[in-house]
């Protein structure tokens, strides 16, 4: 840093670096200025700001540009390739959260749905909400299997930084006192409709282990002195969610954690700064810094801090740390195990079941209520009962019951009914049959050779290296996807619903919008990455708190749980720091 | 075009259409078409008057109303403008071209100066061949007309607040509600 005069490295030194401003991103920087830090976060997208930045969260539905806001087809195809594998999430209402594939470009050597927005608060603002907790036999279960490492925490070390989180997001669902899928600190529960509480009651009456709860997700239904101060609200039941919400009624980085963070007055947010490396100093065997490429100058910079955290996403973080090589990490920053960008995990999902319900006709509801119910797992829970001998770990259904409105008469003609006219249009003015269905989320195991690599032959828009994914599904997951349509068929059938059906519409890795893996936790440094605390083994003053510290998936949505980690791991940082430990 | 001619009344003949209650609402429904009200921007005067007919046969104003007052054929003008690509404005303008052959081989006039029973006869017809055409997985302009009027509709403001329920801040959810006590179906999920 010689040509560094030492002003300018003064002000570009802060206590502690947080890359990434998401779900993690966030919490980092909330944590961290709240115990005192001076903290910059990067962020290498554009500045969104809470209720400013949401241009379509009020359209009505008369007011989109186009039909339903769905994009023409040649934005599609130029764009958004890759985003719009989904199906849900590139419309006009949304698509200013996720990013342009063709400037983002990626290898699929096998298919991956890489689904991502680069901006403040990252896919905070469009996430499913969903807040469960893993679970004691989630964080055995490799050590008892022999799978993969041992997760260096067991679930009480995490028990306390979850209610932490919790209290501070809000999750309204309802308690269970089921010991596999732990109760936190809830809001009260959003309401089932009159056909999930049939299949409850007669699903349960003939699966008594089948538990079927309501989604515990980050929505406010009473919210908290706290929240309210952070100018949150309770939860109006628009579903509107994924363009942002004017109430903060979800949770999200630029609702929450980057707005508690900011008021403490020591946070500074870069946007437009991309992350390119880590600068490691071999004299003082730690990491003073990172190295930026400014998006709109393409200029490099350099910032520097006693503590970074790398809260990227798990394929990001990977992706820096990949990039970031020096004469004392050659094949990555902390990489001496050589399980950097291994173990690729997601949740599979587009599995399961439906069924209608013609006794209800006479009834309805109102409100879109932004959640489903939730069937916890009930395979492989340490019993003979659940045991079950083709595959292991388990899944958990998430699902509802509802009517379909008058979109049901598209791309239905030459069925009977005439494709026009008043008895059409009074037909499509009543809501359609009820029906009911299941989608399993199931946990993937986590293998080394499901691994991205760093491809310094294609080049994203800045020059910079990108990604190749060769990420595959295996046998285990193949032999539960058949058990999670089975057992969804078995429950609807039970539950006395008519024209059941089982579905799979097929899975490709990271269409769960779960990646994670990429730096597991351990104990050992020669098979791991990241310690106990979410420091890299060989350069503690990085700690990685993002997706890519997951030593194995569990089958539940995991942002709670990166959270916690992330808490739990700016306590750690800033008491290690404290002592001279970093 | 003989074929085509003797294929669409032998249709409608076997549809009954005369006897078919919801024609009959239809016909007693519908209006003769006033002159356009707007100027077209991507569509010719008479397209866009064609559309501006068809629409109202497909959703017609009943105690609710119609696609016209719900500037349906508005919404497709524009879509045709900057939404479709050109396999859907081929497909949409080539069936406006065939409704107005059809209508001159049948009846001797464009389609717009027939009576609504003849007008609802050839989209009958029209209707039935979709779903023969369905069936060996043959695309066909009028399903795709009919899905853009039903979009159109049913996403405008009065197709959503008055022909179905539309409630932009619910503020709560209640999960079992007679639906008497609603009435309609909702607008969005």
């Amino acid at each position: 840093m010689a040509n560094l005069s030492g002003r300018a490295r003064r002000k570009n030194t802060y206590d502690a670096i947080v890359v990434g401003s998401g779900i993690t991103g966030g919490w980092a920087a909330k944590e961290l200025t709240q115990k005192g830090l001076k903290v910059l976060v990067l962020e290498r997208g554009r500045m969104v700001r809470h209720l400013e930045d949401y241009p379509t969260a009020v359209l009505d539905p008369w007011q989109t540009k186009y039909p339903q806001g769905q994009l023409p087809k040649a934005e599609l195809d130029a764009h958004y390739q890759v985003q719009r594998r989904t199906g849900y999430t590139m419309t006009e209402y949304s698509q200013h959260f996720f990013v342009k594939d063709d400037e983002n470009p990626y290898t699929e050597e096998n298919r991956f749905d890489w689904i991502r927005g680069y901006h403040v608060g990252g896919r905070s603002l469009t996430w499913g909400r969903q807040s469960y907790r893993h679970s004691p036999i989630d964080f055995e279960a490799n050590a008892k299997e022999g799978i993969a490492v041992d997760w260096p925490i067991r679930y009480e070390d995490l028990a306390p930084w979850y209610e932490h989180v919790e209290r501070f997001i809000g999750v309204s669902g309802q308690a269970e006192g089921l010991p596999h899928f732990p109760d936190g600190h809830y809001q009260p529960p959003m309401e089932m409709n009159c056909v999930e509480k049939a299949f409850k009651s007669r699903s349960e009456a003939r699966f008594p282990e089948r538990r079927v709860s309501i989604g515990r997700a980050a929505h406010l239904t009473e919210p908290t002195e706290e929240q309210l101060s952070l100018g949150r609200t309770k939860c109006q039941y628009r579903n509107q969610c994924i363009r942002g919400c004017p109430f903060g009624g979800y949770y999200s980085s630029n609702s929450g954690g980057l707005v508690a963070a900011e008021r403490t007055g020591n946070l500074v947010i870069r946007p437009n700064s991309i992350v390119t490396e880590l600068i490691y100093d071999d004299k003082l065997g730690k990491a003073t810094g990172v190295r930026i490429l400014d998006a709109e100058t393409r200029r490099d910079e350099e910032f520097h801090a006693d503590v970074i955290f790398l809260c990227a996403s798990a394929l990001n973080s990977a992706w820096i740390m990949m990039n970031s090589t020096s004469s004392r990490f050659p094949n990555g920053f902390g990489n001496g195990s050589d399980q950097l960008g291994r173990n690729v995990m997601d949740h599979h999902l587009g599995v399961g079941a439906s069924g209608e319900a013609p006794e209800f006709a006479d009834m309805y509801y109102s409100g879109r209520r932004p959640n489903g119910i939730y069937v916890p797992r009930f395979r492989n829970l340490g019993d003979e009962a659940t045991k079950r001998t083709d595959y292991l770990r388990g899944f958990g259904y998430q699902g509802g019951a509802g009517r379909p409105t008058w979109d049901r008469g598209l791309g239905k003609h030459g069925q009977g009914a005439a494709g026009f006219g008043a008895a059409r249009k009074a037909a499509l003015s009543q809501p359609g049959p009820w029906s009911m269905g299941l989608g399993g989320f199931g946990e993937i195991l986590p293998y080394e050779d499901n691994r991205i690599t760093l491809n310094r032959d294609v080049k994203d828009q800045f020059g910079l290296p990108t990604l190749s994914f060769n990420v595959t599904m295996r046998e285990n997951e193949m032999a539960m996807r058949r058990d999670m349509q089975a057992a969804a068929v078995e429950m609807l059938e039970a539950a006395g619903f008519k024209n059941v059906k089982g579905h799979d519409s097929g899975y490709a890795p990271g269409l769960g919008i779960h990646e994670m893996g990429t730096a597991r936790m351990g104990r050992d440094p020669k098979t791991s990455v990241l310690n106990a605390h979410n420091q890299v083994h060989e350069c503690k003053n990085v700690y990685v708190t993002d997706g890519a510290a997951m030593t194995s998936a569990s089958c539940v949505n995991p942002s709670l749980t990166y959270m916690a980690l992330t808490a739990r791991a700016a306590d750690h940082a800033v008491k290690a720091r404290k002592r001279g430990d970093l | 075009m003989l074929n085509r001619r003797d294929t669409l009344r032998g249709l409608a003949l076997a549809v009954g259409v005369a006897s078919t209650g919801w024609a009959e609402r239809a016909l007693a429904a519908a209006a003769p078409a006033p002159a356009l009200s707007w100027t077209p921007t991507a569509l010719t005067a008479d397209q866009a008057r064609l559309i501006d007919v068809v629409a109202e046969l497909i959703i017609p104003a009943t105690d609710t109303p119609g696609a016209r007052e719900a500037g349906v054929p508005q919404f497709i003008d524009r879509a045709v403008g900057d939404y479709y690509d050109k396999a859907q404005v081929d497909q949409l303008l080539g069936g406006l071209a065939r409704m107005d052959a059809d209508a001159r081989a049948a009846h001797g006039d464009v389609f717009v100066a027939l009576t609504p029973e003849q007008q609802v006869t050839l989209l009958t017809a029209y209707d039935q061949e979709a779903g023969v055409a369905r069936g060996q997985g043959q695309p066909h302009f009028f399903p795709a007309l009919e899905d853009m009027v039903t979009v159109g509709y049913f996403t405008s403001e009065p197709g959503a607040t008055v022909a179905l329920k539309y409630e932009p801040v619910p503020g709560a959810y209640h999960g079992c509600v007679p639906l008497s006590e609603i009435g309609r179906a909702w607008a969005t999920r």
